[in-house]
């Protein structure tokens, strides 16, 4: 791993503790993988001059053309920094769960909700954290100061995976309530029904909001690499089930597959952005998904 | 199917503890949280499933392993029942012709009873069945008869002397049945009257035979059994010319016996004793014969032991016995050494064997050996020197003269020997071992002679050291010894060198005995073993002695001295109890007659004239009855019929009406231990 990609480490970020530092490391660490100044012609572009009115801020005058012309111009920017972004993170109990005692789903989806909020508020946009079980548990404005960072961190920080996930319909009341589009970034594992979700997400795409859902999954999730007689006990629902999982990961491989075909199918189809992630795996690509797809939106 | 070994069945009930541990084992598994059970969830009823059936199949296997086990220490067989067509009827007949079914009554002898009821079961018998008999007494079998054969075999079937054979039988008739009569349907009869030693010999059977059917008939009298018989004889001894028998005569049957006794020889016989016996009774009886002044020669003497008519069986009534009736001699025994009070303790020694001997009169004489001369060599037949001296080495040709004409020489040695005349002694084939270099160590003398059959020492003087326990006597040196080439060494020490040398010289002997550098020789005359010693050194003892056998022994005559200087023969005709003349070759120094046919003398043709007397063996016209009960018993437990007969591993092997499980049983063992592993890991997938 390259010295800058150690910071987008999820065991490295959760030794961190403090989220600030945490959402810090993994955006510069990623940038600094990119390029040498991630902050520059974002913000404010350039695009024409008008003349000043009365009451237009002092700071925009172009002064070089009062003094060639004695008329007061005000330079004209391309606003690109308006958006809004919503962070949905889901924490429900099944968000709680970690193969092998390493980072959990929870953490891994903080950690990105801190980077992803670095990264917004450094660009100006608006952020909003919405935690959410079986409904909102916690939602946090969307605002465009740095400062507001720090609440969200907090949030983030004190945040405890507790309760069921009822997705859709937290998305149908977040689809309710946000009045002005933008970035819907859904941090969840999709433990619900996938038609309900579906829904939920459709009814965010048709109020014009860009969706990007951030499917985190444990490896042990994806894999089932588990040996010997094991008594599974669902985090949410406390059922127990015994079973040798060397009998099952066959068949339970093929359907998680078909599960994340179809969920990366629909989301496709919809004009969503589906990110798998891994919690085994660096923050990077989530952080690639999102730019990629800031880009498009400008 | 059945199992010889039944009881071992009961270890099958150990297939409770799989049981047991199955109902309560839990099964051992980790707990882990988890998220996505809905995609598990098919899986695991299939799983479950398999785990009930794994568990279910792994007991199955292990209570199978228990029972299969438990079923092979039970020795199962499989019994196949063979068409009629393919299986023919054979008669095994054990007929018993000793001596006891000579017995007669007022119906007729047990034999002619034996023949009746043979020949009845033989015609009772399909016309195609086959016959194999077998005479006890006579020891042989007649084999492959048909119906009308084995009649006529049992028709001509005679009583002979001796004892019934039943163990030749049992094994014959495991032989033949499994080797010819695998598939056939195998049928026993045996004829006897069971007396105590057949009926003993059945009793100790150690292998059952496996037939189909066995039927038995004890020959026996309704009424009370009239019998005595002379059960063995033994000599006293000679006293004033009269030989004195003990002769033990016992009532074998239930009446009362009043019988008169005699014995009697070529020239006389002894007056009659009346014998009065109640019902089984032994009583002993002392006979005296008169047989004349003992000469110079020894003969072998017949008497012949008689008991009046009177019973049912007068095969029993005489009683055959060779008396051995050593010659009287003179022995002249000549003393030599350097000092008297070395020869004092030697000296003594024969003193006292001169006093307990009955046929020989032994004189001694004692010279310095330089002294020694010409004439008392003539004088002597034995010449015994405590050491080798020149003046010894200047007679060694009147010394080798006197052995060759049948003298003895026994040589001492100590320290003081002269190494020159030794050599000329050795020289002169006189000495059987040049002594050399002295060995100063304590040593001990063997228990029992290095050789034992030689000819020219005494035996039971032999026999009589060893219980004098001269390996014990401390013998503080003795010497290396050169043995000569013709002689033998037939004593060691214990730590290797010889100790008796002995060579013979023509019709005479020459002894060396490796005694000691200093007082050895002292130590060996001082001990209890002196006597014996000088004994055996002096050749054989003519004692009296008597040559008995039975009727089932090899004859051994002892061939001594006197016998074979006479004829030099290596092998003798002989006249056997049946009159025939047979061939009995010398082996060392015994006569071996090959087979005494029957019971009487066994005499050899021309001289030496030698007796063996052949009689029936103790108790082999024992009349006692066999009780019904212990018989039928007994006969149950030699001939197995049916699913409970043992069968032994060699007849398991061979019969294929029976055929034995156990080795697929251990087959399937093997691999449900192979299987079991395999299939508890298969299922845990």
């Amino acid at each position: 791993m390259a010295h800058s990609r150690k910071y987008l480490d999820p065991v490295f970020l959760s030794k961190l503790g403090n989220m600030d530092l945490v959402a810090r490391c993994a955006v510069e660490g990623f940038f600094a993988g990119l390029h040498p100044s991630p902050f520059h012609g974002f913000s404010v572009e350039y695009s024409d001059h008008r003349e000043y009115h009365a009451g237009d801020e002092l700071k925009f005058v172009d002064w070089k053309v009062f003094g060639r012309s004695d008329k007061l111009y005000i330079k004209q920017f391309q606003q690109e920094t308006n958006t809004t972004a919503y962070i949905l993170l889901d924490s429900s109990k099944s968000m709680s769960f970690a193969s092998d005692g390493k980072v959990s789903k929870m953490d891994y989806g903080s950690y990105l909700a801190a980077a992803l909020s670095y990264l917004m508020l450094s660009q100006s946009d608006s952020t909003a954290l919405i935690l959410f079980a079986e409904k909102v548990t916690k939602h946090i404005p969307p605002r465009s100061k740095r400062t507001h960072l720090n609440i969200i961190l907090t949030a983030l920080q004190y945040n405890r995976p507790a309760g069921q996930t009822n997705l859709a319909g937290v998305l149908h009341t977040i689809a309710e309530t946000t009045k002005r589009r933008g970035i819907v970034i859904l941090i969840s594992d999709l433990l619900d029904d996938e038609a309900d979700i579906f829904q939920g997400l459709a009814h965010l795409k048709f109020l014009k909001h860009d969706v990007i859902v951030f499917h985190t999954m444990d490896h042990q999730e994806l894999n089932l690499d588990y040996e010997g007689l094991i008594q599974f006990e669902d985090l949410e629902t406390k059922v127990k089930m015994r079973a040798f999982p060397q009998s099952l990961r066959e068949g339970y491989r093929q359907r998680v597959a078909e599960f994340l075909d179809d969920i990366e199918k629909t989301t496709g189809n919809s004009g969503i952005d589906y990110c798998l992630l891994d919690t085994s795996e660096p923050l990077d690509r989530a952080l690639v998904a999102y730019l990629s797809k800031r880009k498009r939106m400008m | 199917m059945s199992f010889t070994e039944w009881i071992f069945l009961l270890g099958g009930l150990a297939v409770v503890g799989p049981l047991i541990a199955h109902l309560l084992a839990k099964p051992r598994y980790r707990r882990l949280p988890f998220t996505m059970l809905r995609f598990l969830h098919s899986g695991q009823i299939e799983s479950h499933s398999r785990r009930k059936l794994r568990d279910l199949l792994i007991l199955l296997l292990r209570c199978a392993i228990i029972v299969l086990i438990a079923m092979l220490f039970a020795r199962p067989l499989l019994h196949i029942r063979l068409k009629p067509s393919e299986s023919r009827s054979v008669y095994y007949l054990g007929l018993d012709n000793s001596t006891s079914m000579a017995y007669s009554e007022r119906s007729g002898s047990y034999f002619d009873k034996l023949k009746d009821s043979a020949v009845d079961y033989i015609r009772s018998a399909e016309n195609n069945a086959l016959f194999n008999i077998y005479a006890f007494a006579s020891e042989n079998w007649m084999q492959g008869l048909s119906k009308e054969q084995a009649l006529a075999e049992v028709k001509g079937l005679e009583t002979e002397p001796g004892n019934a054979n039943v163990g030749d039988f049992l094994s014959g008739l495991n032989r033949i049945s499994q080797a010819e009569h695998k598939n056939d349907e195998v049928s026993v009869l045996v004829l006897s009257d069971f007396t105590p030693n057949t009926f003993r010999q059945f009793v100790n059977v150690a292998e059952p035979a496996a037939v189909d059917k066995i039927d038995y008939e004890p020959i026996v009298s309704s009424q009370p059994v009239s019998n005595a018989a002379i059960a063995d004889a033994h000599v006293v001894g000679v006293v004033e010319g009269k030989l004195t028998i003990n002769a033990a005569v016992v009532n074998y049957g239930q009446v009362e016996q009043n019988r008169r006794l005699m014995a009697r020889t070529e020239a006389s016989q002894s007056d009659p004793i009346d014998v009065s016996l109640s019902g089984n009774q032994r009583k002993n009886y002392l006979l005296k014969i008169d047989i004349g002044a003992i000469g110079r020669q020894p003969s072998i003497l017949p008497v012949e032991l008689n008991l009046s008519d009177g019973d049912g069986l007068s095969a029993d009534d005489t009683f055959y016995l060779a008396v051995f009736i050593p010659g009287h001699e003179d022995v002249n025994i000549l003393i030599t050494g350097d000092s008297e009070h070395r020869l004092f303790l030697l000296k003594t020694a024969l003193d006292t064997l001169s006093r307990t001997n009955s046929y020989d009169t032994l004189r001694i004489k004692q010279v310095l050996v330089d002294d020694l001369s010409p004439s008392d060599l003539d004088w002597a037949n034995v010449v015994v020197s405590s050491t080798i001296t020149d003046h010894l080495g200047n007679m060694a040709s009147e010394i080798e003269s006197f052995i060759k004409a049948g003298g003895r020489f026994v040589c001492f040695v100590t320290e003081a020997i002269a190494p020159e005349a030794a050599k000329q002694l050795l020289q002169r084939d006189v000495l059987a071992a040049l002594p050399g270099r002295c060995i100063r160590e304590r040593t001990y003398i063997q228990s029992k002679p290095y050789n034992s059959k030689i000819s020219g020492v005494d035996h039971i003087a032999e026999r009589s050291l060893s219980n004098y326990r001269i390996d014990k006597i401390l013998i503080k040196g003795c010497f290396e010894c050169q043995q000569h080439p013709d002689a033998r060494l037939i004593w060691e020490f214990q730590d290797g060198p010889g100790f008796i040398y002995l060579k013979h010289l023509d019709s005479g002997t020459s002894i060396l005995v490796n005694t000691s550098v200093d007082d050895s020789l002292g130590s060996l005359t001082k001990s209890s073993a002196s006597v014996a010693l000088c004994r055996y050194l002096l050749g054989e003892n003519h004692q009296i002695d008597e040559y008995c056998f039975t009727c089932d022994e090899r004859i051994s005559l002892p061939i001594s001295d006197w016998s074979r200087a006479d004829t030099g023969q290596k092998e003798f005709w002989v006249e056997t109890c049946d009159g025939r003349n047979r061939r009995a070759s010398v082996a060392e120094s015994f006569l071996l007659v090959p087979e005494p046919a029957g019971i009487g003398w066994v005499k050899t043709i021309g001289k030496p004239t030698l007796y063996a007397g052949v009689n029936l063996p103790q108790g082999e016209t024992d009349m006692t009855k066999p009780s019904a009960s212990e018989l039928a018993g007994i006969m149950d437990r030699v001939f197995k019929t049916g699913s409970e007969r043992i069968v032994s591993e060699a007849e398991v092997l061979h019969d294929k009406k029976r055929r034995p499980l156990w080795k697929m049983f251990a087959w399937m063992i093997i691999l449900l231990l192979l299987a079991e592993p395999s299939v508890a890991n298969r299922l845990k997938r």
